[in-house]
């Protein structure tokens, strides 16, 4: 029997190491990509890029939180084995370059044989490029841009005989007009999901002329405007929000505004390409995008670099990393990724493309403009431990959702505020 | 190979033995080092290696409300859904407990929730309590009730995973009551009967002291289950809405693998693991008493 | 005299009735769920989201097609399916010497270590495991995740077959061993072939849960491990919310443990229940 056992668990132990190919073969990439539309971009054109290069790409995909957690985790422990990833330079580049976890890529650019010139690099604004850079080093190639826009549906808006709403009176009084559950049609939706919600929070509440952390001071989400901000979205959600709202994210609120169940969604500029999909989306003819609209304090919707991509410092093969990060990065999947999904990449040059400019939506072009020069460049707390401040400030938001702004916001708020500033202190950041 | 006559005299020792080194590096190791963790601070995402710091990480999670609330909802969850399933587990085995037709049948329909994935479960549940589309709120609805938001208002969201908890173990219950039921020796039945004692009498001065045992000891394993409830929790609500279902094992996990404090994880792992301790050893006391 | 029979019959049927109408009181809540679930995976999107719901009416095979090919489900089967049946076989090989000796020996300790491992919450394990491995860099290979699902099997197989040997009748064992047979032949060739229900209960459980297991896959495995369990939650976080395709996946994982359960229904029954009852 013992013996019998021995080979049973050597024969098992074996047959596990080749299935599972836990010897790498020569040339092969690991690339870590997130679920966001243009991985759905990326991932069906990669077999050509093995084609051509000779080179193995592994690919695998997560949702944004698991790939944070996976990328500090590998990084961390030093067990990495991969070559390329996306990253969210708000949530992670701070983190991340602190702990030498991104390759440096200045040195890459400078150098004109592993650079083409073809790739025109200074085709990325200044101010993406800057969201990017540590200590005047490009560790991160900027890849989407993200803002925040109002979705609305044109039919329900024609029927009504409304306008988009410039401001969040004309927004509450859009929402109440087409607020009508008896017929399965919420007013509007945004993320109500304790940490999601964070991001597209972030908007409404520097319209109220809040804002997440000043520096030298610390957390400000317990002030006068930001009480307000957290009051606004919060009853607005209650009583114009589809229910359950408090566990949506995005995944969430695109289904039921797919499903035609709601009339409004603030979120993020890049989701138009899946509203207007009709094998996925029941309202694909009658989906319309415009400025996120004004609050008392003016205008300032967040404009950020939500996504770039990096090589790791601890690949083995720089050169191959580099080098597909190139072609991932490259202005021909650039214009794909307008064209195809209505992605806003992070590259200039390619807005002018005619292809794009005769297939890129306009409502959504005329927004980019826009928010250009009036955008704030971030969507979140501008630290290390990100992830925990945004449970705490989500926590907030939830609170308001459920009591229809009339809980104790403020009480809530100063703790969240406590919250960031210890985990700021722990990280030496204030 | 090993001498057989070695073997054959040494057996009490090299036959646990292969087992005992598995679950000492497996189990016992791990759990060691976890323990260390918890006098230090560590931080993974800060690049930093582990920092001795004796107490402090206790006194901070202990100073942490998140910490008590999901404690607090740890045993919140555990005792509604224990309960629950205890009394109705009772029931069903008192319906059952009896021959009739199809009983093997009904046996095993009573079988599938407990071997069901409780990932797929979890995930059918939440469009079950769909605010909107499920089909939870249309069934209020007809009854002429008002819909609930279900796992999406904080002051439902525990009982509404506990009725999950309750379908999928309540099977288990009753299982371990028929079985229980079926072991009884007929004899005190018998006398009872001749002495003219009635169905009630005879279930509350003979059945129930004659099971107490078994329930006593289903309902301790079940809450152990209970306790560290993980899957069903973190697929239909991740800890939400806000924070209204995060229980010690899913605030640990945020803690490790999403803010990537151990020191901080590790204390709290560190209780969680005391409280299942001493449950085992009350299983085990029950078990003596059970050989004896 | 007519008029009693009548009454007697009366009262018999709907005693009967009664009973009849109480066990369908407790079936429909336990097999509604997945009748339900089946119903839904052969519906539209637009069918599943429809209030007041209407049962029994499309019949797409689509979100089947999905699952298997867009998604490429029967990768994360072999992956399930080579964990569950290498964790439950090493656990087999460890576990059985193991409770034949706690049984025969009355070793108290190691069957209360054993009782530890089996109530132990796994999440207190991640950490550790997450770190060790990642050292010997085995994160996403089998061997990782087939260590760490013998954790869930040995505990399993050493609680039921302790139990299980020690209802075995001891003179076959001592008649032998007054023959001058060591004790390991007598494990070998007396008593395992004579507790096969016992392991094949033991075998169905260390089985099923290994396969149910979603938290260690979580940590451990990533692309090219992904067990079944992750891979249904992969489906349901990522992008549209495509209810029909995940429950069509859905029950394509329960399908296995359920079919396995039907084979093995009387050991699962045994299984389940020995802890709670008297050794």
């Amino acid at each position: 029997m013992k013996r019998k056992g021995q080979v049973f668990v050597l024969c098992f132990l074996v047959l596990a190491i080749l299935a599972g190919g836990g010897f790498a073969q020569q040339k092969t990439l690991r690339v870590l990509l997130a679920n966001h539309p243009y991985m759905e971009v990326l991932r069906p054109l990669i077999a050509e890029y093995e084609k051509q290069t000779g080179t193995k790409v592994n690919v695998e995909s997560y949702d944004e939180n698991q790939l944070t957690q996976k990328l500090t985790t590998e990084f961390a422990t030093r067990s990495s084995t991969m070559d390329v990833f996306m990253t969210r330079p708000l949530q992670e580049g701070k983190l991340f370059f602190k702990n030498g976890w991104y390759e440096n890529l200045s040195p890459y650019l400078k150098d004109s044989k592993k650079t083409p010139a073809s790739y025109n690099f200074a085709d990325y604004a200044a101010s993406a490029v800057s969201a990017v850079t540590h200590k005047n080093d490009v560790y991160t190639i900027p890849l989407v841009t993200e803002w925040e826009v109002l979705y609305y549906r044109t039919d329900l808006f024609k029927k009504a005989n409304l306008a988009p709403p410039k401001n969040f009176d004309e927004l509450i009084a859009a929402a109440k007009k087409l607020h009508d559950p008896k017929n399965g049609v919420y007013g509007i939706v945004s993320r109500g999901q304790r940490g999601a919600a964070v991001t597209q929070f972030s908007s409404y509440l520097y319209n109220y002329g809040g804002d997440f952390i000043q520096e030298g001071k610390g957390a400000v989400v317990d002030t006068p405007q930001a009480i307000e901000a957290f009051k606004f979205y919060g009853r607005m959600l209650a009583e114009y929000g589809p229910p359950g709202v408090t566990n949506m994210s995005w995944a969430q609120c695109m289904a039921v505004f797919q499903a035609g169940n709601v009339a409004m969604w603030t979120d993020a500029s890049v989701f138009l390409g899946n509203l207007k999909d009709p094998s996925k989306s029941k309202v694909a003819d009658n989906v319309g995008v415009a400025m996120f609209p004004a609050g008392p304090k003016g205008n300032s919707p967040y404009s950020v670099v939500s996504w770039g991509m990096a090589v790791s410092r601890q690949s083995k093969n720089k050169d191959e990393a580099y080098k597909f990060l190139l072609w991932a990065t490259s202005r021909e999947i650039a214009v794909k990724a307008m064209v195809d999904k209505g992605i806003t990449m992070a590259r200039t040059s390619v807005w002018k493309d005619p292809g794009v400019q005769k297939k890129f939506d306009p409502q959504l072009a005329d927004t980019a403009i826009k928010v250009g020069p009036i955008g704030k460049p971030y969507d979140r707390p501008l630290m290390t431990a990100v992830g925990e401040a945004r449970d705490a400030i989500g926590e907030v938001i939830v609170l308001s959702i459920e009591t229809k702004g009339t809980g104790d916001i403020a009480g809530a708020a100063k703790k969240a505020v406590q919250k960031v500033n210890e985990l700021l202190k722990n990280a030496g950041e204030l | 190979m090993l001498d057989s006559r070695f073997v054959d005299r040494h057996i009490r020792i090299l036959f646990p033995l292969p087992a005992l080194l598995f679950i000492a590096i497996m189990m016992v190791f791990p759990i060691l080092y976890t323990f260390s963790l918890s006098f230090t601070t560590w931080n993974l995402a800060s690049g930093m290696p582990p920092r001795f710091v004796g107490l402090n990480t206790y006194i901070e999670v202990l100073k942490e409300p998140r910490f008590w609330a999901a404690m607090g909802r740890t045993f919140y969850f555990t005792f509604l859904a224990v309960g629950c399933e205890t009394i109705l587990g009772m029931i069903w085995a008192l319906i059952l407990n009896r021959e009739f037709f199809g009983k093997e049948g009904i046996k095993l329909l009573l079988l599938l929730p407990l071997v069901s994935t409780p990932v797929a479960i979890g995930i059918a549940w939440v469009l079950f309590y769909e605010p909107t589309i499920g089909l939870a709120n249309w069934a209020l609805k007809s009854l002429g009730l008002m819909p609930l938001k279900w796992i999406a208002d904080q002051n439902t969201v525990i009982p509404s995973l506990v009725l999950v908890d309750i379908w999928q173990w309540t099977p288990m219950m009753t299982l371990i009551f028929l079985a229980g039921l079926a072991s009884l020796s007929p004899e005190p039945y018998e006398s009872a009967r001749v002495d003219g004692a009635n169905g009630w009498q005879i279930f509350w001065h003979i059945t129930v002291p004659m099971v107490v045992p078994i329930i006593l000891t289903g309902i301790v394993l079940r809450s152990i289950d209970a306790f560290k409830t993980y899957d069903i929790i973190y697929t239909m609500t991740n800890g939400g809405p806000g924070f209204a279902s995060e229980t010690l094992n899913i605030y640990a996990y945020n803690l490790s693998f999403n803010y990537f404090r151990f020191g901080h994880a590790a204390v709290v792992l560190f209780f969680l693991f005391l409280i299942v301790l001493s449950f085992s050893f009350l299983v085990n006391r029950l078990k003596d008493r059970g050989h004896g | 005299m007519d008029k009693t029979r009548l009454y007697y019959k009366l009262s018999s049927f709907s005693k009967g009735f009664l009973f009849f109408l109480l066990v369908l009181c407790i079936l429909i809540p336990v097999v509604f769920p997945f009748l339900w679930m089946l119903d839904a995976s052969f519906k539209t999107q637009k069918d599943i989201t429809s209030i007041p719901p209407r049962f029994l009416i499309s019949r797409t095979m689509e979100n089947y097609r999905r699952v298997f090919e867009e998604q490429n489900f029967l990768r994360f089967f072999f992956n399930s399916a080579v964990v569950g049946v290498s964790a439950t076989l090493i656990s087999l090989a460890l576990g059985l010497p193991a409770a034949y000796s706690i049984a025969r020996y009355r070793q108290e300790t190691y069957r209360f270590t054993i009782l530890v491992a089996r109530l132990m919450p796994g999440i207190s394990l991640l950490l550790p495991w997450y770190l060790m491995f990642s050292r010997l860099e085995l994160i996403d290979t089998f061997i990782a995740l087939i260590l760490s699902h013998i954790l869930i099997g040995l505990p399993i197989v050493v609680w039921t077959m302790s139990s299980y040997f020690q209802s075995v009748p001891l003179e076959i064992e001592e008649s032998a061993l007054v023959d001058g047979v060591t004790r390991q032949r007598i494990f070998v060739n007396i008593v395992l072939p004579i507790s096969t229900p016992g392991i094949v209960t033991a075998t169905t459980l260390s089985f099923l849960f290994s396969w149910n297991n979603f938290m260690f896959s979580q940590v451990l495995s990533m692309e090219n491990t992904k067990t079944l369990p992750l891979a249904v939650y992969n489906f349901v976080s990522y992008a549209e919310v495509d209810w029909g395709a995940v429950m069509a996946a859905s029950i394509a994982i329960i399908t296995p443990a359920i079919i396995l359960t039907m084979i093995f229904q009387q050991y699962v029954v045994k299984g389940l229940t020995v802890g709670a009852l008297k050794g």
